[in-house]
């Protein structure tokens, strides 16, 4: 494994939780981010979610929810994922604030909103290093299942990237390829460390 | 001088970084040297520099590319000595290993850097430049050409995107970052070696010449640009980078805007014929590049925001573009916040010394600032930032808007204050006025960057408290014509009076117009805040003092005033409404001033007279108004003026006023507005003077002065005419304007007050009106929406006594809008649909509103139109695409209008949900599970009122069975009987025709949509089938209607329905025949032929599926099958006899009509277990189609039968009746008989008798035949048809007969049995007629 990925979405919570899960297993270099502003997990109403900072753990937040309503949180599938998410990592992280973790080669993105501030982000930082990083974004909806695809999808797309002699050269074929066999959006873009 | 021993040391580990065989060992000997290097002086370190230039040939790459690493680091620490080392760095430039190159450019790059720092620092600290450092430069620019010159050549894009980065770098060091639009000082001080800009420089450097640095910067950028142009021959990626690049020039060096902004935008357009990469993504960075820019504050940027927008919009990214910019306004937000709270805690201090506010304000000044004037003009202006997007705060704050997550939980503002932000900007700008000249320049940054919107907040949110006096501001002008302030100080005042005066600061100043442009927007709110600070604290407000200093010193006749101060209360609004243009204006026109004048003395006494009088004034100087909107639109900037106007006119709509301030605010409601305004000035004058003495002069002077002018509360009433009156005046204006800028800041006022005054107001409906009568070119549209959103804003961000306010406006507003789209523009405009599709938030009303649309229920003009149908469900469909929290709903409408009674409607509601729906595959379960029930639901006659409102998931109750149970039994009672096999088509037939008709509309209605899907999903047909045999007539009516449209919608695909063929559940057969048939029309394909003789074989002994198919069986198939099909009801053999006949195209008919007949003859009646009644049936059918079983076919079918052994049964029957049939053939049947006579046709009892009957019938011609008998044979017959005997003896007697003739013969015709025929001959007819009841059915019919 040559290259440090990043998976990043907006909670760090469903999407980018699942993609870190698979490819930790996989055995990949791999961390994962939110962009939000807060981490939120649905709630009792769609104007009640369970708003927490980044860096609360996840167990905090499974016990909170269990205790809150546990049939509910069960059924939404929020109490499972969580369960996943603690066995991954201890809290959700930010990205806009992972500067310390070193630079990574690649970040996976699973909505343009959030490609669009990874991006923007990067911009704000200083290219010091002018180590060249690649940002992709893959489409995934924030449910469960898709999540579920997405990040074998994201499996797939990393896989491809660790087998190219330099991603510089293929890095459009790639992304064509995968467009075309998976019949998914992709685009991406670079910044630098 | 302790050197010899790491020296050796160094020397033995560079050989062995040389020549160990193994690279390990290589590299950390390299490695250790380097530490020994680095800790030794540079001079010595550079007596070993040439063992490390030995390296760069060394065959690993490995250790050339720790080479660099180790140059590098060393190379910044003896910088001195660095030319030694330059040409490796030179050489490995042009290593073949990637690896080397890229960390050659990134090496150099760092070196690059740190010499130019170390050429201007050296200067500038010795005046001089060493030569060691001028060499060191030379061999910089060689690097930086060969860095170039890689762009140009073969290699790998890996190195090629370095390069372009290099090339970014190289022109943001060379590009001035005066004006620098972001973090110019940041950079400074977080990028350690590259601090270092171009704007360093000292003039008269000797090594770098500005000029020709520039130039060359230049140059790099003119190289970017053409590589973006031939970018269609470049990989992708490349164009990517170098458009990434492009853009954090464009934003960091707004001198590069322009020519950026233009070859990206002619590269978008071009753009198509990139044929180098993923063109997603191409697009995408050009995309993000605009929205960068639109982040960004700086003028020369923001003056293409309109461009910027158009663009992103034409690219589908308009919510994307909008909602940064909210977010830059948000970003301000966050700004003031954070500066508020340095001001609640510093208020507590402020009585004492003002100054102690500086420290939060000069957060965002600069740390250049240190009250100097002089330094202030230099440097300060240099750094004077606009866009200071400061990295931390975008950060925090862009990322909120739509941070939906799981499962579209939607965002919630995070408030943490009762202020809004406004409110808080508004205590921040003040803090910054209340430091006096050091707070401006913070204050102008701050400014720059405010969005029109918040700004007309701003404004609006300030101009609670109007003064009622109009000052006049000219003469205060001309008192500052000679204060020595600084340039930017000076425009930054002007910029807040009147255009007019212009003219006169910039000459009297020398700035460039873009400074004054910059600053005079800035100035503007500078100026709006203060009230807020006087609020805070009332009594400190240095603009107390300026009504009366402003009166003082324009010498106003101090009457008007007064008499305000002691009458009015209630008209006091009015007053300002017409003061404040007045005085506006009064320098362009007097005579306005007198009318406006005169009008406010009528007001006084009553304020009813006056809100009426108020209705006709407007006229006058709305006139002016106008005019003087054009002149000072000609200033571009100067709309920021114009939003003053406005504001001064719509404040007398301000009713809320947030929680804690109101009691301050009632004592500080000393301030005119216009005072507001020209408060500058004043200020301006006090920061020569000490600003904090002349306040406190005038506290204690104010409490003795008991005529300050006083706020006036209008009354509610009031306030809605007032704002109804000012939204009637901007509109005007906002319709009227041609330019780009001023529409921003109108729309942003007309959204605000549009949240303050009743909805259903004449003025906002005359509104709506016009609104949608150029929806589309007067951007009616934008306007809408901005009202909507702010409406919206105010909704889920306002407090608690706002909010609900707001939301009924929201609801009114777009309720109008709506439903004046449908009345006004005709159905096919796509407006109404937009409108929904973009607002923020749909309400129920407008959902109704849609539904009642869809269901043709709304009553708009045009009520019949079924156009508005189409329309509704449009907009329904468009909704469930772009907004998912509808979904539910609209998919609610689309179902509903699905099972609608309305056949039109329903049509139109199925075509969408069957084709732009039901492929949406996060509905289709929805659509799947609501047509299934529809379907069930009718089957199970729980249809006639079923909830179609819930179409949720929830399953549908079954309560409403028992009500509607009534109505279908008799229905189904009638088709019973089931053994009739078109039951249903009959069944309905013998119901009532009312009954019947409107039960099978109701059961249309239901099925409808789930057939409809079928053909989507194949799988569904099953349904139909397994529920069908249970179904009500109606509904298996119903069935049968759409079946054939079904099929036909299969097309090709029908492997599904052919499974179903395969094994159809126990009743389906009728609806499983129709099925085949329609499939086998015109060609039958051989699966299906397979298919189905497979299920006749094993399951299902019908032979009425086999009908459809039969034209495509052959002889050989269709004969053992035959029986069956006689056996079949009559019409359905007359069908199967077609197919047979017809036969395909490829094989031709199965069987002649002959062999028909023929297979008709051979079935054997106990054989085939079939009664011959069945068989006779056949027969006439055949008889029945002369045109196809003609006379020959007859000919030829008898003749071949009578030559079978045995002799078909009905051979007889079928001859007689082909001699009724066809005479002619008569001599043909002569033979036949002739033949039987011969195969001695008396033996078989059954023909013998048909043959007597038609040897009787067919008399005379059958005489011989008769005469070839045997005698007795002969004599029998001539007892059972006496008659015969007298013609035959007669025929016997000729003589060619006679001479033929046997004994025997002649015998029995002799005359002696004459009495036997004449006896006989008296009764034929006891005897004739009844030979049937041996022959059965041998009668001819």
């Amino acid at each position: 494994m040559k290259f440090r990925y990043a998976m990043v979405c907006s909670s760090n919570q469903n999407r980018s939780m699942e993609s870190h899960a698979l490819l930790k297993k996989e055995g990949f270099d791999v961390s994962s981010y939110g962009t939000g502003q807060h981490v939120k997990l649905p709630g009792p109403a769609l104007r009640e979610p369970n708003v927490y900072d980044f860096g609360t753990p996840y167990k905090f937040m499974f016990d909170q929810l269990l205790r809150k309503d546990p049939q509910l949180y069960r059924r939404n599938g929020v109490l499972p994922m969580l369960k996943r998410n603690l066995g991954v990592k201890s809290a959700p992280q930010r990205w806009q604030e992972n500067a310390a973790d070193g630079s990574f080669d690649v970040v996976l993105t699973f909505e343009e909103k959030v490609f669009d501030m990874v991006i923007e982000d990067l911009h704000n930082r200083n290219h010091v290093f002018m180590k060249p990083v690649l940002v992709i974004n893959l489409e995934v909806k924030d449910n469960h299942e898709e999540a579920a695809v997405g990040a074998r999808l994201a499996l797939l797309l990393c896989q491809e990237l660790e087998a190219t002699e330099a991603w510089e050269e293929s890095i459009d074929d790639i992304i064509t390829n995968f467009e075309r066999e998976h019949r998914r959006k992709l685009s991406y873009s670079i910044s630098y460390y | 001088m302790a050197a010899p021993p790491p020296r050796e040391q160094a020397l033995a580990l560079l050989a062995a970084a040389n020549n160990h065989g193994d690279l390990a060992v290589k590299l950390s000997s390299l490695k250790q040297a380097k530490d020994i290097l680095l800790a030794a002086e540079p001079f010595q370190a550079a007596e070993l520099f040439p063992f490390l230039v030995d390296l760069q040939s060394s065959p690993e790459s490995l250790v050339r590319k720790t080479l660099i690493d180790v140059i590098e680091e060393i190379g910044l620490k003896a910088l001195e000595h660095f030319s030694i080392l330059m040409p490796v760095l030179l050489t490995l430039l042009k290593d073949e290993n990637a690896t080397v190159v890229k960390q050659s450019i990134l090496s150099g790059t760092s070196i690059f850097c740190s010499v130019l720092e170390e050429l201007s620092l050296q200067f500038h600290r010795r005046g001089i430049v060493e030569m060691w450092l001028e060499e060191l430069w030379t061999w910089m620019v060689k690097f930086k050409d060969a860095v170039i010159d890689i762009l140009f050549e073969a290699a790998p894009l890996g190195i090629k995107l370095l390069t372009v980065k290099f090339l970014e770098i190289h022109i943001l060091l060379f590009t001035s970052d005066r004006n620098d639009s972001e973090r110019s000082t940041v950079e400074a001080i977080s990028r350690g070696g590259r601090g270092f800009n171009i704007s360093w420089l000292a003039v008269d450097h000797p090594v770098l010449d500005t000029a020709t640095l520039t130039l060359d910067a230049n140059r790099s950028l003119g190289i970017l640009l053409d590589l973006l142009q031939s970018a269609s021959n470049l990989p992708g990626l490349l164009t990517i980078s170098i458009v990434n690049s492009l853009a954090a020039i464009a934003r960091r060096r707004p001198a590069h805007y322009s020519p950026i902004l233009s070859a990206l935008l002619e590269f978008d357009s071009s753009f198509e014929m990139a044929k180098g990469g993923h063109i997603a993504s191409i697009q995408y960075s050009i995309r993000t590049a605009f929205l960068g820019f639109l982040r960004c504050t700086h003028p020369a940027i923001l003056e293409s925001r309109d461009m910027l927008l158009k663009s992103l919009r034409g690219m589908n990214a308009g919510d994307a573009a909008d909602q940064v910019l909210r977010q830059v306004e948000k970003m301000m937000r966050s700004n003031e916040r954070a500066s508020r709270d340095a001001r609640l805690s510093k208020d507590e201090q402020l009585s004492d010394h003002l100054p102690a506010s500086l420290d939060h304000g000069r957060k965002r000044s600069l740390p250049s600032d240190n009250g100097d004037p002089s330094y202030n003009k230099d440097i300060g202006v240099k750094r004077v930032r606009y866009g200071s997007n400061d990295p931390a705060a975008p950060s925090v704050e862009k990322n909120d808007p739509g941070q939906d997550d799981m499962n579209g939980v939607s965002k919630i503002p995070l408030l943490d204050s009762n202020l809004t932000p406004v409110e808080q900007m508004i205590a921040m700008i003040g803090a910054l006025i209340a430091e006096g000249e050091r707070g401006v320049e913070s204050l102008e940054i701050l400014i720059s960057n405010i969005h029109p919107d918040l700004l007309a907040d701003i404004v609006i949110t300030n101009m609670r408290h109007l003064p009622k006096n109009p000052p006049l501001t000219r003469p205060l002008a001309s008192d500052r014509q000679g204060e020595p302030s600084g340039p930017s100080q000076s425009i930054v005042s002007t910029g807040s009076t009147i255009s007019m005066e212009i003219p006169d600061l910039t000459a009297q100043v020398p700035v460039s117009s873009s400074s004054l442009i910059g600053s005079s927007p800035s100035d503007m709110s500078a100026s709006n805040n203060l009230p807020f600070d006087s609020k805070r604290d009332p009594r400190r407000d240095p603009r107390r003092l300026d009504p009366r200093r402003m009166v003082a010193s324009v010498g106003m006749p101090p009457a008007p005033s007064t008499e305000d101060n002691s009458n009015a209360t209630q008209s006091g609004a009015i007053q300002h409404h017409v003061d404040s243009p007045s005085s506006f204006i009064k320098p362009l026109s007097p005579p306005v001033i007198l009318s406006s004048e005169s009008i406010t003395v009528p007001l006084m006494p009553k304020s009813e007279a006056g809100l009426t009088t108020l209705a006709s004034l407007p006229t006058s100087y709305v006139d002016s108004l106008d005019a003087k909107v054009e002149v000072k639109e000609e200033e571009s900037r100067e709309i920021v003026l114009n939003e003053e106007e406005k504001g001064a006119l719509e404040v007398p709509s301000f009713t809320t006023v947030e929680g804690e301030q109101d009691s301050v605010a009632q004592t500080s409601s000393d301030f005119t507005m216009v005072d507001e305004v020209y408060s500058p000035p004043s200020l301006e004058a006090d920061e020569h003077s000490p600003a904090i003495p002349d306040m406190e002069a005038a506290e204690e002077a104010s409490a003795e002065l008991p005529v300050l002018p006083s706020y006036i509360d209008l009354t509610e009433e009031q306030q809605r005419i007032v704002g109804a009156l000012a939204i009637e005046r901007i509109f005007d204006s906002y319709e009227n304007l041609q330019g780009p800028g001023g529409k921003q800041i109108r729309m942003a006022l007309l959204a605000r007050l549009v949240a303050r005054v009743d909805a259903n107001n004449d003025a906002i409906l005359a509104m709506q009106k016009h609104v949608t009568l150029d929806y589309h070119h007067q951007k009616g549209h934008e306007l809408v929406m901005h009202v909507l959103f702010h409406l919206y804003s105010l909704m889920i961000s306002g407090s608690e006594e706002s909010s609900p306010l707001a939301a009924v406006a929201y609801e009114n507003f777009l309720m109008g809008v709506a439903k004046s789209l449908l009345e006004n523009l005709p159905a096919t405009d796509k407006s109404f649909s937009r409108l929904l599709g973009e607002v923020p938030l749909l309400t129920d009303s407008v959902m109704k509103l849609l539904d009642d649309l869809c269901c043709e229920k709304y009553l708009g003009k045009d009520t019949s139109d079924g156009d508005r149908v189409t329309q509704g469900l449009g907009a329904v469909w468009s909704l469930i695409l772009g907004r998912p929290l509808n979904r539910q709903a609209c998919l609610d409408i689309a179902l509903k209008c699905a099972v609608h009674p309305e056949d039109d409607i329903r049509a139109k509601a199925i075509r969408l949900v069957a084709r732009k729906l039901y492929v949406l595959d996060y509905i289709s379960e929805n659509i799947e599970q609501f047509a299934t029930r529809m379907f069930l639901s009718a089957v199970d006659e729980r249809v006639s009122d079923v909830d179609l409102s819930q179409s949720g998931v929830t399953e549908q109750r079954i309560e409403r069975e028992v009500g509607s149970q009534e109505t279908s039994i008799s229905g189904s009672q009638v088709s019973e009987p089931g053994v009739s096999e078109m039951d249903s088509m009959k069944g309905a037939n013998m119901d009532t025709q009312n009954d019947s008709a409107a039960t099978l509309a109701h059961a249309q209605q239901h099925v409808s949509l789930f057939f409809a899907l079928c053909p989507k999903k194949p799988s569904l047909v099953r349904i139909i089938f397994d529920n069908y045999a249970r179904s009500p007539k109606a509904i298996k009516q119903a069935v049968h209607r759409q079946i054939p449209v079904l099929i036909g919608a299969f097309g090709s695909s029908y492997s599904e329905l052919l499974q179903m063929i395969s094994d159809p559940p126990q009743g389906s057969e009728n609806l499983l025949t129709q099925v085949i048939h329609v499939l086998s029309e015109g060609t039958s394909p051989p699966d299906l032929v397979a298919t189905v003789k497979h299920l006749y074989e094993t399951k299902l002994k019908d032979a009425t599926i086999l009908i459809p198919i039969l034209s495509s069986f052959s002889k050989n198939e269709v004969l053992p099958i035959f029986p069956q099909l006689v056996n079949l009801p009559l019409d359905k053999f007359q069908t199967a006899l077609a197919h047979i006949l017809q036969g395909s195209a490829h094989t031709g008919p199965a069987l002649t009509p002959a062999e028909v007949m023929v297979a008709i003859h051979d079935i054997i009646p106990e054989r085939d277990h079939l009664p011959l009644k069945k068989i006779t049936d056949a027969c006439s059918v055949c008889f029945e189609q002369r045109t196809v079983f003609t006379q020959q076919v007859m000919a030829r079918a008898l003749n071949q039968m009578v030559d079978q052994t045995p002799v078909p049964l009905l051979f007889m029957r079928t001859v007689i009746q082909t001699t009724d049939a066809f005479p002619a053939l008569v001599d043909f049947v002569m033979e036949l008989l002739s033949k039987l006579v011969s195969r001695q046709v008396w033996r078989m009892p059954k023909l013998w008798v048909g043959f007597l009957k038609c040897v009787a019938q067919t008399q005379p011609h059958s005489f011989r035949v008769l005469l070839q008998l045997p005698s007795p044979q002969l004599e029998s017959t001539l007892n059972k048809y006496p008659q015969l005997r007298g013609p035959l003896a007669n025929y016997a007697s000729q003589p060619s007969v006679r001479n033929s003739l046997s004994r025997s013969t002649l015998v029995l015709l002799s005359p002696v049995n004459e009495s036997h025929l004449q006896q006989s001959h008296l009764t034929p007819s006891s005897h004739a007629p009844d030979p049937s009841s041996s022959l059965h059915g041998a009668m001819p019919s």
